[in-house]
């Protein structure tokens, strides 16, 4: 395992995360599915230690997460499609201040995910649509040659055709064997490109399986992926 | 810690910051209470953390590979620079008022406070309670910033009304010398306030950086 996340606990006034354990590979493109509010940020804010749970731990490439954060994020990319960092500076000119704190920086990967995204680099992020906002901060997650990507909601915003080319850098990424984590809640994207599926619902993870298991273990027949979410999140977690 | 000084310069200071560093020079203008100068350059430095949050700064240098109390440090180390601009720019003042102008009228009939040692270490102290009240206290939750700038104001007008009072009253006329007038008094309550300024940053510096370790972001 090349990230293992083991019995993660946070608790908050209205919601808790309980005892939550996973583990990513390299190679292997995981889905984190669960509706809003479920747990998915957390859980992943918890990995990055932007969030600090009240039990369990985090592993990356076999180190713990604290004591081992710097080397750490040297490794992994992150990215989310929810914010936007800097929005009245020039990309080129946050790109030139990012570069220099990797040492895996990838100026090829970053030209070439730059032209794929087509992202202009005199714009400011907040001349930028949701969509190519996403796209810049997987842009820089994905230049300094991250094992590990963990991606929050990359694909809300997008557009059918920006999330197909997507999808398909997380294939190609998957080849290079990176391991892709990302959150969503669109059950197409999982169905699209996941190997691996989390479902977490109220903050517990209600399944853990390859796509091909899960789809055994908890479809009916005839019933699509997105019949078979909706009818677990509709109060079958358990069945 | 360059890195991170570089983008505290680059993408998270307001240009505001770099602007107010010539409010140091208020210590040439007679008739004004000059320590507002210390004040105004605060006022930049505290756009400047308005600036970053509204472009979530905070979470986007927590990612970065770097320690977390390094992005502190880096923050404080920034707020420093912009202080010891504007303090070249008082001491440079000061040299010019204790010399050149040492005799000029304008000067010497001012009733408010003479920009001398005893004004450059008063300044010090503001710019320690900058970093010891207002920085730190925006470190404990690295979001919320009103109540540790009122809390500085407040603080900080305390300090420039007792300065004012000080060489008014009986026995503390020496704290108001022209000149080279009680130069060794002079330079003590100088050195009082390096060693205020220094004492608060560092102090709160190891708070803030305990604080920012603790906090969910």
């Amino acid at each position: 395992m090349i990230v293992e996340v083991c019995g993660l606990r946070k608790r908050y006034p209205s919601f808790e995360l309980a005892d939550l354990s996973f583990g990513l590979e390299r190679g292997r493109i995981a889905g984190f599915i669960g509706r809003n509010g479920a747990g998915k940020t957390t859980t992943i804010k918890s990995m990055l230690n932007l969030v600090h749970p009240d039990a369990g731990s985090v592993r990356f490439f076999g180190y713990p997460l604290v004591g081992n954060e710097t080397m750490i994020k040297q490794r992994i990319g992150y990215s989310t499609g929810t914010i936007s960092w800097y929005p009245r500076k020039k990309i080129k000119d946050i790109v030139g201040i990012v570069k220099p704190f990797y040492d895996t920086w990838d100026d090829a990967a970053y030209h070439k995910y730059r032209e794929l995204f087509a992202i202009d680099e005199g714009k400011t992020p907040r001349e930028l649509s949701e969509g190519m906002k996403v796209k810049l901060n997987l842009l820089l997650a994905l230049s300094h040659r991250s094992e590990v990507l963990i991606l929050d909601e990359p694909t809300s915003g997008l557009d059918p055709f920006s999330r197909n080319e997507l999808l398909a850098v997380f294939q190609a990424l998957k080849n290079d064997g990176v391991a892709v984590f990302f959150s969503t809640h669109i059950i197409s994207d999982i169905e699209k490109c996941a190997d691996d599926i989390l479902y977490i619902s109220g903050g517990r993870l209600a399944a853990a399986a390859p796509k091909d298991d899960f789809i055994r273990q908890y479809s009916r027949d005839g019933e699509t992926l997105e019949d078979t979410m909706l009818r677990l999140e509709g109060g079958e977690a358990d069945a | 810690m360059r890195n991170l000084l570089r983008k505290e310069m680059l993408l998270s200071a307001s240009v505001l910051s770099y602007l107010f560093i010539p409010f140091g020079l208020m210590f040439l203008l007679p008739g004004y209470p000059i320590l507002c100068g210390a004040f105004f350059v605060s006022l930049g430095l505290f756009q400047s953390f308005q600036s970053a949050r509204e472009a979530n700064d905070t979470g986007f240098s927590a990612l970065l590979p770097v320690a977390k109390k390094d992005v502190v440090r880096a923050r404080y180390l920034f707020v420093c620079l912009i202080e010891a601009g504007a303090l070249l720019l008082m001491a440079l003042s000061v040299a010019l008022r204790m010399t050149a102008f040492s005799t000029s009228a304008v000067y010497r009939s001012n009733a408010l406070m003479n920009a001398n040692g005893f004004a450059l270490g008063v300044a010090l102290v503001i710019f320690g309670l900058f970093n010891a009240v207002f920085v730190r206290g925006f470190f404990k939750t690295a979001y919320r910033f009103a109540r540790p700038f009122v809390t500085f104001i407040v603080l900080t007008f305390l300090i420039i009304l007792a300065a004012e009072t000080l060489h008014h009253l009986p026995g503390c006329e020496a704290v108001n010398a022209f000149g080279t007038d009680h130069l060794g008094l002079q330079l003590c309550l100088l050195a009082g306030g390096v060693i205020l300024f220094l004492l608060l940053t560092g102090a709160s510096c190891r708070r803030a950086c305990a604080d920012f370790e603790r906090i969910d972001l």
